[in-house]
């Protein structure tokens, strides 16, 4: 691997210290990880693995308590790191007193940016994200995939080269998952790295092109979602076909930790009968 | 040292340095202010009304507000008769508000003849009949409101209505008519004052056998008053230094002629 | 990728944010009708005046609700504005962006300032016009009170009002100082307070220090006389009648030791809230 890499995380640990007498917990143990330009690269693992903790340290929002991070080269904890990033945090809130148009416009003057091209880079992500319609009213009245679609929006309002997406899934309908998909997807398809921040993992399998999972702040596996990897069916794997994949993936060091019945079938009969413009503005 | 205890340090010190700094500024501003405004000639009224469930007024809001419900009260315990109470609520509305004269003025009455009469009422027959006893209750009120009337003239400083107070408490309960002679000076010498303090003054000396005073001070006093004020009694002064001027048999030629 | 420098404009558009966002919080709204009502209403508590003119008395309760109701406005806007950007995590979506936090803090100051200002203004402006107006019925009503009547200089008020809000101004800083260190809203709002009653009592402290033979009393009450700012400096509605005679350099040493506070404890702010994890 060559160049200057989207992010670079070496040794990367953080403790967090509770209480009077300062007990330490680890969110993140010795993380080392290296996210090429124009990856869709997955950051997995259960709740409290440590993969917002990750991200934030990435961002310059927390201090590592041992290791580095950088972005294109840039030490995480400078300014000028995060020109190149957009961020959509987890369950993000907005100024609910702003319409969505004013809030993308708000984040693109903080990015620096002005006049014309402000107003041509507004109305071009908020066609992106499809929310052109209602783009007029106040992001108070906005469901919750409105507000995954104009976080998503005030992300990309600079046109970064890395794009952090955390959880941008969690608790949207299916309909909302596929047009998040779709716009990853385009995002990835004009040279941009993202970095899907998940726990569910057949949101992101069709999307990635590299995983890391994430277990108690340790990385328990990072690789490329190849053909073998893609091939398995895995809502058609019996008892006998988990055991398998469990005795397999112990011997590269890795764990099964959850097993779950995904409702794919579901999923792709609910997609095409539910109406894309479903979320219409208020009169 | 952690982060914690870092972040501390740096914020107690940039404080306390700011702090330092700043003295040399901050002294200057109370120079301007009345005596009663200035926090640190309140400081000792603040410390005595502390922890008496006036914060609201000690800190700024409200004061004069507070002040005149603690006047009620005073009010309600001067009915009473409630020496303790009516005293504790006197010292409660100066400390919350030392501005009004009024205040002060009423407080030292209330101690030099109210307090005394409630005294005297609450003696035994037997100790009603002692004279000196009762001159005694006299004596101690009236000492105690002069107490009262410096601490007034702290936060008041120069204020005629103050030291004429002083002389009325001096000359009728202390019966010490020297010093209430000088007091009613002291105050005719401040501007602003009224003009019968003068007068007493000059009064006070003659009743006190000293003549060629009284008469000097008059005829210093009587160029000054305006003719047609009839406060000031520029004809009754004159008549009384044709009083002065037989009783001390002074020359024709050396009498006072106001022009 | 080229240094970010420090930006003002960052900083103007944070401030401005944060100044709609204060100025729809109920906080404000209840106070400013609560003061204006208050000020309005000061000539029916007249009867409980006792000691001072009736204009002074008038000027002086509308100060009173100044000084309550505008502390109270400062401290919890404050303390409210900082941390629904922390809870609401709509900090973690600023401040991933190229903005310093220094540019944030400073925002949200400004945001602060913004509203406390037309809160003081709105509340001087009310008490200017109730006591001209009063002043107009007294002198219709009682000629031979002119003099005595015309004794409220308008700048003088005006000045009393700009004094209060440059006090509003360094216990906004002071505020958010705390705020930069607390978890929650509620220990940054209780502990604000108390803080508003410590610097009232700055000449309380000064006189213990000087006075007390305990060295411990004497250290701790001189470090509080030099650590925290003397807002009774600021107080100057009771002596209205001397604001003239104290001269136009006594408020440029006032605007000045309320500027310098200001700095200082906006950039404690700063410092404590850079290392401060989000």
């Amino acid at each position: 691997m060559n160049g200057v890499a989207a992010i670079e995380a070496r040794g990367l640990t953080k403790d967090f210290s509770f209480g009077l007498r300062g007990v330490n917990i680890r969110a993140v143990d010795q993380l080392s990880l290296r996210i090429e330009v124009g990856q869709i690269f997955g950051l997995l693992g259960p709740n409290g693995s440590g993969k917002s903790t990750t991200i934030k340290m990435a961002l310059g929002l927390l201090e590592s308590t041992q290791g580095s991070c950088r972005i294109f080269g840039v030490p995480s904890c400078e300014v000028r790191a995060r020109c190149q990033v957009g961020y959509l945090p987890e369950s993000p809130h907005f100024h609910r007193f702003l319409s969505g148009r004013e809030l993308v416009a708000f984040y693109g003057r903080l990015c620096g940016l002005r006049g014309e091209e402000l107003r041509r880079r507004v109305d071009e992500v908020i066609a992106g994200v499809g929310l052109e319609a209602a783009a007029g009213r106040r992001v108070g009245t906005y469901s919750r995939g409105m507000l995954q679609r104009i976080g998503v929006a005030q992300a990309i309002v600079h046109d970064p080269r890395l794009v952090i997406l955390d959880e941008p899934m969690a608790g949207i309908d299916p309909v909302g998952v596929a047009e998040i998909t779709a716009l990853i997807q385009q995002l990835k398809a004009r040279g941009k790295t993202i970095v899907l921040v998940a726990h569910e993992l057949t949101q992101v399998e069709a999307l990635c092109d590299r995983i890391a999972i994430l277990d108690r702040g340790r990385l328990v596996v990072e690789r490329d979602l190849g053909a073998e990897f893609t091939a398995l069916e895995v809502s058609q794997l019996s008892a006998e076909h988990v055991a398998e994949l469990q005795a397999w993936l112990e011997a590269r060091g890795g764990v099964l930790t959850t097993r779950r019945v995904v409702r794919s079938r579901l999923e792709e009969f609910f997609s095409p009968r539910i109406p894309a413009t479903r979320e219409t503005p208020s009169p | 040292m952690n982060f914690r205890g870092a972040r501390w340090l740096v914020v107690i010190t940039g404080l306390g340095l700011t702090g330092a700094l700043l003295r040399w500024l901050s002294a200057p501003l109370l120079l301007h202010r009345p005596a009663a405004d200035r926090p640190d000639v309140r400081a000792e009224t603040f410390a005595g009304a502390m922890g008496q469930g006036i914060a609201l007024g000690i800190f700024g809001g409200f004061r004069p507000l507070v002040a005149d419900f603690l006047w009620l009260q005073v009010q309600d315990r001067w009915e009473a008769r409630d020496l303790g109470g009516t005293l504790g609520h006197l010292r409660l509305t100066t400390a919350v508000d030392p501005q009004p004269l009024a205040f002060w003025l009423n407080g030292a009455r209330i101690i030099a003849y109210d307090m005394t009469e409630w005294r005297l009422a609450g003696l035994t027959r037997g100790d009603a009949m002692s004279e000196s006893v009762g001159k005694r209750i006299e004596a101690e009120q009236a000492r105690m409101a002069l107490a009262w009337l410096r601490e007034a003239e702290r936060f008041h400083p120069g204020t005629p209505v103050l030291q004429i107070e002083r002389a009325n408490v001096q000359l009728n309960r202390l019966h010490d008519v020297a010093a209430a002679a000088a007091s009613y000076r002291s105050a005719a010498e401040l501007t602003d004052a009224p003009y019968y303090a003068a007068r007493l003054h000059a009064e006070l000396l003659r009743r006190l056998g000293r003549k060629a005073e009284a008469y000097a001070w008059l005829r210093k006093i009587h160029p000054k008053l305006p003719p047609n004020d009839a406060a000031a009694a520029a004809g009754l002064v004159l008549a009384r230094l044709r009083g002065l001027e037989a009783d001390l048999a002074i020359p024709p030629r050396q009498r006072y002629r106001a022009d | 990728m080229t240094a970010v420098p420090f930006s003002l404009r960052r900083v103007w558009l944070i401030a401005c944010v944060t100044a709609l966002e204060a100025a729809r919080q109920r906080v404000f709204h209840l106070v400013l009708v609560l003061a204006m009502g208050l000020v309005l209403g000061a000539h029916a508590f007249r009867e409980f005046n006792f000691g001072a003119s009736e204009l002074k008395f008038m000027a002086d309760f509308g100060f009173g609700a100044l000084t309550v109701f505008g502390s109270v406005l400062t401290i919890v806007a404050t303390a409210q504005l900082f941390f629904g950007e922390l809870e609401h995590r709509t900090a973690l979506t600023l401040l991933a962006k190229p903005v310093w936090r220094a540019e944030f803090i400073l925002g949200k100051i400004g945001g602060v300032m913004a509203v406390v200002t037309v809160f003081c203004a709105l509340v001087t402006l009310l008490l200017l016009g109730t006591l001209y107006f009063r002043q107009q019925t007294l002198l219709a009503e009682h000629p031979e009170l002119s003099e005595s009547a015309r004794a409220l200089d308008p700048m003088a008020i005006i000045a009393v009002g700009v004094a209060h809000w440059l006090k509003f101004g360094v216990l906004a800083a002071l505020t958010l100082l705390i705020a930069s260190f607390a978890r929650t809203s509620l220990y940054a709002v209780i502990v604000g307070f108390v803080m508003l009653l410590i610097c009232h009592l700055h000449p309380l402290a000064r006189l213990a220090s000087a006075r007390t033979d305990s060295w411990l009393l004497r250290g701790v009450a001189g470090m509080v006389s030099l650590i925290f700012p003397d807002f009774q400096l600021f107080d100057l509605s009771a002596s209205i009648d001397s604001v003239g005679a104290a001269g136009a350099a006594s408020l440029i040493r006032l605007v000045a030791y309320a500027g310098l506070y200001f700095s200082v404890l906006g950039s404690l702010a700063v410092y404590s809230f850079n290392r401060r994890e989000l």
